[in-house]
């Protein structure tokens, strides 16, 4: 019961909290998005600031209700300082990159002042650890954060606590923004023996030997197209004035292989999608042509890094929502 | 998550350490300073992974030596001072168990605690000064354990708390002129409460004598109006009735007596005296004075007392009547055998004179003036070095050695009327003061502490004598150093005093300054108690009512914070591009117009929107966007100046409501 009703309470904050500071890459913080309150060293310094006083009347003596009041003051000063030094701050997400589920995914931020220097700042999630950082007035300061990763298909993180306390640590200034990261996260590999060259039924790709450029035997000439090899340009012809030519070479061909989702042998299906990956990245080290086949989709025998993040992609989506 | 100490706020700690517990040591045996260096040491040996912190046995054993030494020092566990000594303690030793920044923490706290308890003891303009420093590197301090471990950089924290110190004085300033001084709360125990150097409850020969020598000062008094001449200040402060043969002590009973009426006759003369703290709680007032302090009592021998010891400075208004007589209407039986008590014996050869007189004028006046006349005709000499007296005091210095100071010649004085059988009492206090002609105020030293003779005669009530005036006249008119040039004996133990160099004009003129500067300190800021608040709120406000009082305090209080946070926290306001700027102060200018920039929109879109809005507008919306399109995409020479000066063409020439022939979106609808 009572946990239904914290759940509920965290989805209506959580709800609150996207109203209120909306996802994007670019955030600045300001009076909208900054939240503050006493920290528990405030709390305490308040106490002490009572017993002061309590000294101060009872030996009515002017100096210490003097100090008792500078401090007082100071209190309400912090606080103003306090907010300032995240008041301005502007994060910006610059891109992360995909990473296998278990693998700390690294994911950029750069934070730039547009006036003031801001010290101190720091920067966690529940999940992961804490980075402290200053940003110089006017200035940029740029850093990788790293969170880790469990489930494939886009990663969810959760908003990111940018907190100060600087500069007396009696208050604590802080935003939880959500900076709108955009990180695959491919399944965990599982390491299994390759299956045997089968196809799926039905398929005429056995006899379809898939054209693959190798470096063994001449194939012929092609005209130039960027992006083509320097080494296997035809040289020769250019200086005969027969323009730019790529040589094609064609390597003794293997069989290509066609991974299906049927064939991956798992627990559920979050394993099967981790064997069809480990598959992929062996075939992708010992360079044979792969396909890929999945209920509804199906990405034709091909092999380089292009080819392997489209089916590293399709398996870590697969099932899912396409777009977050 | 366990953060450790960054170098740079251990630094900030041991420096703030330090300067925290300077004002105390004085005050506290030698080890504690060797103590605190020892910690430190450790402490700096443990930052540096040479030494580990102390285990738990050291940390039990260190609490119990600590409990142990200060009962050895202090005698005692409680009471404020052993209090303060285990605090001081507490703080040091805290030092070796400070792991995290939270624990560093607890020890700035634990300074801030030091510098207040310091304030109890003294409260000068040096220690103020010195205090106001510490608080500045304690909060240096707070602020060094803030910076992210990264940054070394002592002077920026050291800025910092400078900064919020001084944008914290405001705010202080009016709390301690508004916040409502409260009576204590319960009682307690104010250091300071044991008996210093001045008057002490009885009077021996040569007691007098040792105190001239303190070029310490008693009190303050300023005047309303002229400054008497010195020779008419008699500053009482307290009547000894018994006398046991050598020593003349205060009478405790008088205390349970009621006063008589005070006598209002004559002209008044008004003044406030700051008295200097003495521990005890009698109050210095001239012949015929009523307070009108609350904390202030009168006793029935018409002098004032404090309803508690003086534990600082005390401050009190008084008025004196010039022709008040005192008890006019005649003594009691109990009172007169009182005032007429002597030992059964001793001092053969003065009751026989005392006799001889007796039968010699019939009168009482008659008979004083005689003994009066004694002592100006006859030898005696006014000395600070008088000759030690025996077992019969008086009657050796009568007819012997006549040499004494004021208690000789006082106790002599009262003791022989009293034995021609006249009531008689010794007053002491102190006589004269110098003036401060900057602060325009009379010092009062203890060296002016002087004892004189009272005798109750009929019709006139108790009448004041003083037979050093017939000894030595430049005494009273001229002060004691005047009349001690020829010994040059004037504060011959206390060579490094000011007050000695009173030749010295200039090293005299700092001197005054330096102690107006002192008066005004303890009359405007350590004496700004209760009384003096209202005194202000009626002065200032117009009024002493609680209510309306705090209403006005309230809203100056919160008016003082709504303009500091509006300055504080207004978004910085020079964002992007002079021409972002300018687009949107024109934005905000043509919003209430229903022409405000849309979402989306580029300048020449916008441009033309407005154009049809505003046909006779056009060429300075041309120029005003040709400039911007220029600034904002050209890029290179923007000129913000120009562009500034075409916007504020523009805005002076734009309608200023909607209804100046602009097409109404919603008539046409």
């Amino acid at each position: 019961m009572s946990e239904a009703i914290r759940e509920r309470l965290r989805q209506w904050h959580r709800g609150w909290l996207r109203r209120r500071i909306p996802p994007a890459q670019q955030i600045r913080l300001d009076h909208r998005r900054i939240f503050i309150i006493p920290s528990k060293a405030g709390a305490g310094f308040l106490l002490l600031l009572a017993i002061m006083l309590v000294g101060a009347i009872n030996y009515q003596n002017s100096l210490v209700y003097g100090l008792t009041f500078t401090l007082l003051s100071l209190f309400w000063v912090a606080l103003h300082h306090t907010y300032r030094n995240l008041a301005g701050v502007q994060l910006r997400a610059t891109g992360g990159r995909p990473v296998f589920a278990g693998e700390q995914a690294p994911l950029g931020l750069v934070l730039s002042s547009s006036r003031r220097e801001h010290q101190a700042l720091r920067l966690s999630w529940p999940q992961a650890g804490l980075h402290t950082v200053d940003v110089p007035a006017g200035g940029e300061q740029a850093l990788t954060l790293y969170y880790p990763t469990n489930h494939r298909g886009w990663l969810i993180l959760e908003r990111l606590r940018v907190e100060t306390r600087f500069p007396l640590g009696w208050f604590q200034a802080w935003s939880l923004v959500d900076l709108d990261w955009q990180v695959l996260v491919y399944p965990r590999p599982v390491s299994r023996p390759l299956p045997r060259g089968s196809a799926p039924e039905g398929s005429e790709h056995d006899q379809d030997q898939a054209l693959v450029e190798g470096v063994d035997d001449f194939q012929g000439l092609r005209a130039y197209q960027p992006g083509d090899s320097r080494r296997r340009l035809d040289w020769r012809a250019w200086s005969r004035g027969q323009g730019l030519h790529s040589k094609i070479f064609a390597e003794p061909q293997q069989q290509s292989l066609w991974l299906d989702l049927t064939s991956a042998v798992g627990r559920d299906l979050e394993e099967r999608l981790g064997v069809m990956t480990g598959w992929v990245l062996a075939l992708e080290n010992a360079r044979r042509a792969y396909g890929l086949s999945l209920p509804g989709q199906r990405i034709e025998p091909a092999l380089g890094p292009a080819h392997r993040e489209q089916c590293l992609r399709a398996l870590a989506l697969y099932g899912l929502e396409p777009q977050r | 998550m366990t953060a450790l100490i960054p170098r740079n706020s251990l630094a900030w700690l041991l420096i703030a350490q330090l300067v925290v517990l300077v004002p105390h040591l004085p005050r506290l045996p030698w080890w504690i300073a060797v103590l605190w260096l020892g910690c430190a040491l450790w402490r700096v040996q443990i930052q540096r992974m040479r030494w580990g912190y102390p285990g738990r046995l050291l940390r039990v054993g260190g609490l119990l030596l600590i409990g142990l030494a200060v009962y050895v020092s202090q005698g005692t566990l409680i009471g404020l001072d052993a209090t303060v000594m285990v605090l001081l303690l507490l703080f040091m030793l805290k030092l070796l168990e400070m792991r995290s920044p939270r624990d560093a923490l607890v020890v700035i706290y634990l300074g801030f605690f030091i510098v207040a308890t310091a304030f109890l003891f003294d409260q000068g303009i040096p220690l103020a000064l010195y205090q106001g420093f510490c608080t500045l590197i304690l909060v240096a301090a707070l602020v060094g354990l803030q910076q992210s471990p990264a940054r070394n950089d002592p002077a920026a924290a050291l800025r910092r708390a400078g900064v919020m110190v001084m944008q914290a004085l405001p705010l202080m300033l009016v709390l301690f002129l508004f916040f409502p001084r409260l009576a204590p709360l319960w009682s307690v125990n104010v250091p300071g409460s044991s008996a210093r150097t001045g008057l002490s409850e009885s009077m021996a020969p040569a007691d007098i004598a040792n105190l001239a020598q303190s070029p310490e000062l008693a009190f303050r008094v300023e005047f309303d109006g002229q400054v008497p001449s010195a020779s008419t200040l008699y500053w009482r402060a307290m009547t000894l009735s018994r006398f046991d043969g050598r020593t003349w002590s205060y009478d405790q009973r008088l205390e349970q007596r009621t006063a008589p009426p005070p006598d209002t006759a004559g002209a008044a003369l008004v003044y406030q005296v700051v008295a200097e703290p003495s521990g005890r709680n009698w109050l210095y007032s001239l012949s015929g004075s009523v307070s009108s302090t609350p904390q202030v009592n009168r006793l029935a021998d018409d002098t004032l007392r404090a309803l508690r010891p003086l534990s600082g400075t005390f401050a009190y208004t008084a008025t004196a009547h010039s022709d008040a007589l005192l008890q006019p209407e005649g003594l009691s039986v109990s009172e007169r055998r009182r005032e007429l008590q002597l030992p059964p014996s001793g001092d053969p050869r003065a009751r026989a004179w005392a006799r001889q007189l007796r039968a010699e004028y019939g009168s009482d006046a008659q008979l004083i003036q005689a003994v009066l006349a004694h002592f100006s005709e006859q030898p005696f000499y006014y000395t600070l070095q008088p000759s030690p007296l025996g077992q019969h005091a008086n009657d050796e210095f009568l007819f012997d050695s006549r040499r004494g100071f004021c208690e000789h010649y006082a106790g002599a004085m009262a003791f022989v009327l009293r034995a021609a059988g006249i009531p008689a009492r010794i007053v002491t206090g102190y006589q004269g003061g110098e003036l401060n002609p900057r602060g325009g105020y009379l010092l009062v030293h203890q060296f002016d502490a002087h004892a004189w003779v009272e005798a109750w005669l009929p019709g006139t009530g108790w009448t004041a004598f003083d037979p050093t005036f017939q000894v030595a006249p430049t005494r009273i008119e001229r002060g004691l150093e005047e009349a001690m040039r020829e010994e040059g004996s004037f504060l011959a133990e206390a060579p490094l005093s000011g007050a000695r160099y009173r030749g010295v004009s200039w090293l005299n003129s700092l001197r005054l300054s330096w102690d107006d500067l002192n008066y005004q300190w303890q009359r405007r800021v350590l004496n700004f108690r209760s009384e003096e608040q209202l005194a202000l709120f009626r002065h200032w406000l117009g009024t002493a009512d609680w209510q309306r009082i705090g209403v006005i305090v309230l809203a100056l209080v919160f008016t003082l914070m709504a303009v500091q946070a509006f300055f504080w926290l207004r978004p910085a306001r020079r964002t992007g591009t002079p021409a972002q700027r300018a687009w949107q102060q024109l934005d905000r200018r043509l919003r209430p117009l229903g022409l405000g920039a849309q979402a989306g929109e580029g300048p020449r879109d916008w441009q033309q929107r407005i154009g049809c809005a505003l046909p006779s507008q056009a060429d300075l919306l041309a120029a005003f966007f040709d400039c911007f399109v220029a600034q904002q995409y050209a890029g290179g020479n923007a000129d913000a100046a120009l562009l500034r000066a075409h916007l504020k063409r523009l805005v002076r020439n734009l309608p200023r409501r909607r209804s100046a022939g602009l097409p109404v979106k919603r008539r046409l609808l």
